[in-house]
């Protein structure tokens, strides 16, 4: 059976790896996306500021996150996949915070990747349109910084993920970096075929092409085995709410207002065959403390379900 | 480019002539003819009892001598579809009768652009090219003047209430649909026609859109709406938070990218109906200034190559922009600024003058207000006795500074 994920913001936290990771095998999960953004968050890096936290050596990084592999290892709970933070570079920054992003975040992120056994880090697109006036001059700037670590990739294993993201106008969600399925896998086959191995796949994450009403069935086919990672979670088309799959609706009719079929259907035509892994941390945030563990249990069951239907069990 | 306006909203069937007439004194010369204002979807859904011929007749008779009154022109029509959430899926023969009976009196009217929305409803996602390209053939065999167009617009479909990316949304199969029945019949009688309202719907960058269709973009239809519902909105009156909820930058890069020469049509049906008949001289003619405001945006560079020589009015951030996107093709001789403390240093390599100078300047040069104080400036321009007075607007570029200058004190 296909293997069910979640990622580990507000499930396993650092102080105490050990019931985060029981947490996470008691509810189904055999997967975990580790979220490493959590340590420099975007808000922060949007703010132009930085923290602290990888200025740390590798060694010590290592250090920090020892017991986190640990665990993972005694509780047969594999890091699939992990999320680079981002954004990778902020306009209007200075020169110096965006070389540190590239220079030391990037760098190290990829060494924490490698270090905890996982081989696909999801790295977003940047933003950039907007400035440099077309979307084709944005990958360009993408693809310079995938090609500074591309190399680092190739050396260790790792597949390095884009993922659809948005832009907004205000408050309402736009297509942003790699909404293109066409362009995304062009892309990648370029740069695989350059570097002689697989350092580029895809992230398809659900509630961003929702979002910009992306049709999954048509996307997710067009990317065919170039999809290496999921991140799974609805919303209600307008905002970015990472909420249990089939949570919303819009008619009376109470059907969901998001194409499971569509993508349960593309998966199973590409013989998807990686993790169904669920982004779905504010799920546990907006449960009671006493519920959150049947609720990660019943995410973790629609994985099962997802997984059932797309092996035609 | 030609100005249309949609009729939707605006001209009542049974009545006509007040909404020609308000259509009329905007300003607009020509006309969408949106045919589902005779024949609605919801007509269609029960056609068998709600849809009377006779009666579509009559009221068409009365809009066509309303608009041979005014004077208007038909150039481009809306063949009848039907809604999103439409349940019946044997609704398509019937679309294709009523599409083959409307070319015939469209072309009789003169109007050359006739949009033919795919059809959707009751298609199955892999026979979804084959059962249009059958349908978009049999469409064109009515056609009978060598330059009547079929336009094909880009769809959202229904899933459950919430409204994604259908047929055509994806510009590139919309190439090959066109390029392939074009082939088909040997001529180019098929082209696109873009409906804003959708892409923002479905949060698509119109910009790639647009230059990956080209020159098949013939027509664009523009209106607003909130991102999730399908309004016909009049452009700007949607907000979402602190900006405007439509990416027009993206539409504006991507038609100045084609040099667009096609028809702008406004569709303000929503906002129509929801004005009083007694305000809606004036919303007419508010939708008409912003249609002339698209025109000018997208033609910017036009109004530069005007000149045998351009002076910027300002040296702050909007002067910054000119000279970013066009102070290489088009360099000023120099800026003025009421700021005296500045008379006399550099700005983005021009010399920031006291606006006495413009009095020195020759006839054919024209002076350029980079500054958001439009009106103000303008005033002081013709109390210096400057006649060459140009508006430019760094809101809709092709490329920006990642950081904007500090105001200065």
């Amino acid at each position: 059976m296909l293997k069910i994920g979640v990622q580990t913001k507000t499930v396993i936290n650092h102080e105490n790896p050990a019931e985060g990771f029981e947490k996470v095998k008691k509810a189904g999960f055999s997967c975990v996306d580790f979220s490493l953004n959590e340590y420099l968050l975007n808000k922060t890096l949007y703010a132009k500021q930085l923290n602290t936290f990888f200025d740390k050596t590798g060694e010590e990084l290592q250090e920090y996150f020892r017991l986190f592999k640990e665990y993972s290892k005694k509780t047969g709970i594999a890091v699939h996949q992990m999320h680079m933070p981002y954004p990778n570079y902020v306009p209007e920054a200075s020169e110096e915070l965006n070389a540190y992003l590239r220079d030391v975040v990037a760098i190290k992120s990829m060494q924490l990747c490698e270090y905890l056994d996982c081989k696909y880090i999801v790295i977003h697109g940047l933003k950039l349109a907007k400035y440099l006036g077309s979307e084709e001059a944005e990958w360009k700037m993408t693809e310079k910084f995938l090609d500074f670590l591309a190399p680092m990739a190739k050396e260790m294993g790792i597949t390095m993920c884009v993922e659809n993201i948005y832009i907004s106008t205000g408050n309402h969600i736009l297509e942003g970096p790699c909404c293109d399925a066409v362009k995304a896998a062009e892309r990648i086959d370029r740069m695989n075929d350059k570097y002689g191995a697989e350092v580029l796949g895809f992230c398809f994450d659900t509630g961003h092409a929702n979002l910009v009403g992306i049709d999954f069935e048509r996307f997710i086919m067009t990317l065919g085995n170039r999809l290496k990672v999921l991140h799974i979670h609805d919303n209600d088309g307008i905002a970015d709410l990472h909420q249990v799959p089939f949570t919303f609706t819009k008619t009376r009719e109470n059907k969901p207002s998001t194409d499971w079929n569509g993508f349960v259907n593309a998966l199973k035509a590409i013989k998807f065959d990686k993790v169904l892994s669920f982004e779905t941390a504010p799920v546990l945030d907006s449960f009671p403390m006493e519920m959150r563990e049947d609720a990660l249990a019943f995410i973790a069951k629609i994985g099962r379900y997802f997984a059932e239907k797309i092996e035609d069990r | 480019m030609e100005i249309v306006s949609s009729i939707a909203g605006i001209v009542l069937p049974e009545f006509p002539n007040q909404g020609i007439g308000d259509i009329k004194s905007a300003g607009f010369e020509n006309v969408l003819l949106d045919l589902s204002v005779y024949c609605s979807g919801i007509k269609l859904r029960s056609f068998e009892t709600k849809l009377n011929p006779e009666q579509v007749k009559q009221d068409f008779d009365k809009f066509i001598k309303g608009i041979q009154s005014k004077n208007l022109k038909v150039t481009i029509a809306l063949l009848p579809y039907l809604l999103r959430d439409t349940k019946r899926t044997d609704l398509n023969e019937l679309l294709l009768r009523i599409g083959k009976d409307s070319i015939k009196v469209l072309e009789k009217m003169g109007c050359k652009h006739i949009i033919v929305r795919p059809l959707y409803i009751g298609v199955p996602f892999d026979k979804e090219w084959e059962i249009n390209k059958a349908y978009y053939l049999e469409l064109a065999k009515e056609c009978k003047k060598e330059d009547t167009m079929i336009l094909l617009q880009n769809q959202c479909k229904d899933v459950n209430g919430h409204l994604v990316r259908g047929v055509c949304s994806d510009e590139k199969i919309a190439v090959k649909w066109i390029d392939e029945l074009n082939k088909e019949v040997r001529s180019k009688r098929f082209g696109f026609c873009l409906d804003v309202g959708i892409c923002s719907m479905c949060g698509q960058n119109m910009q790639d859109m647009i230059v990956t269709l080209g020159e098949r973009v013939k027509t664009i239809l523009i209106s607003d709406n909130n991102g999730s519902a399908e309004k016909a909105l009049l452009p700007f009156t949607s907000r979402a938070d602190t900006e405007n909820s439509t990416d027009w930058l993206s539409l504006i890069r991507g038609l100045r990218q084609i040099k667009f020469d096609g028809q702008l049509v406004i569709d303000c049906a929503d906002t129509a109906r929801n004005f009083s008949p007694i305000l809606r001289p004036q919303l007419l003619a508010l939708s008409k200034s912003i249609m002339d405001y698209f025109k000018w945006q997208i033609e910017i560079e036009t109004s530069l190559k005007k000149y045998r020589s351009i002076v910027l009015f300002g040296a702050g951030n909007m002067c910054r922009n000119f000279m970013k996107c066009y102070g290489e093709q088009y360099k000023p001789l120099f800026t003025c600024d009421n700021n005296s403390s500045i008379w006399g240093t550099q700005f983005c390599g021009l010399e920031v003058k006291n606006p006495e100078a413009l009095k020195k300047l020759p006839k054919d040069c024209g002076v350029y207000i980079c500054n958001v104080y439009y009106r103000e400036i303008e005033q002081q321009l013709k109390e210096l006795g400057i006649e060459n007075i140009e508006f430019f607007n760094d809101e809709y570029l092709s490329s920006y500074y990642e950081n904007r200058l500090k105001r200065r004190q």
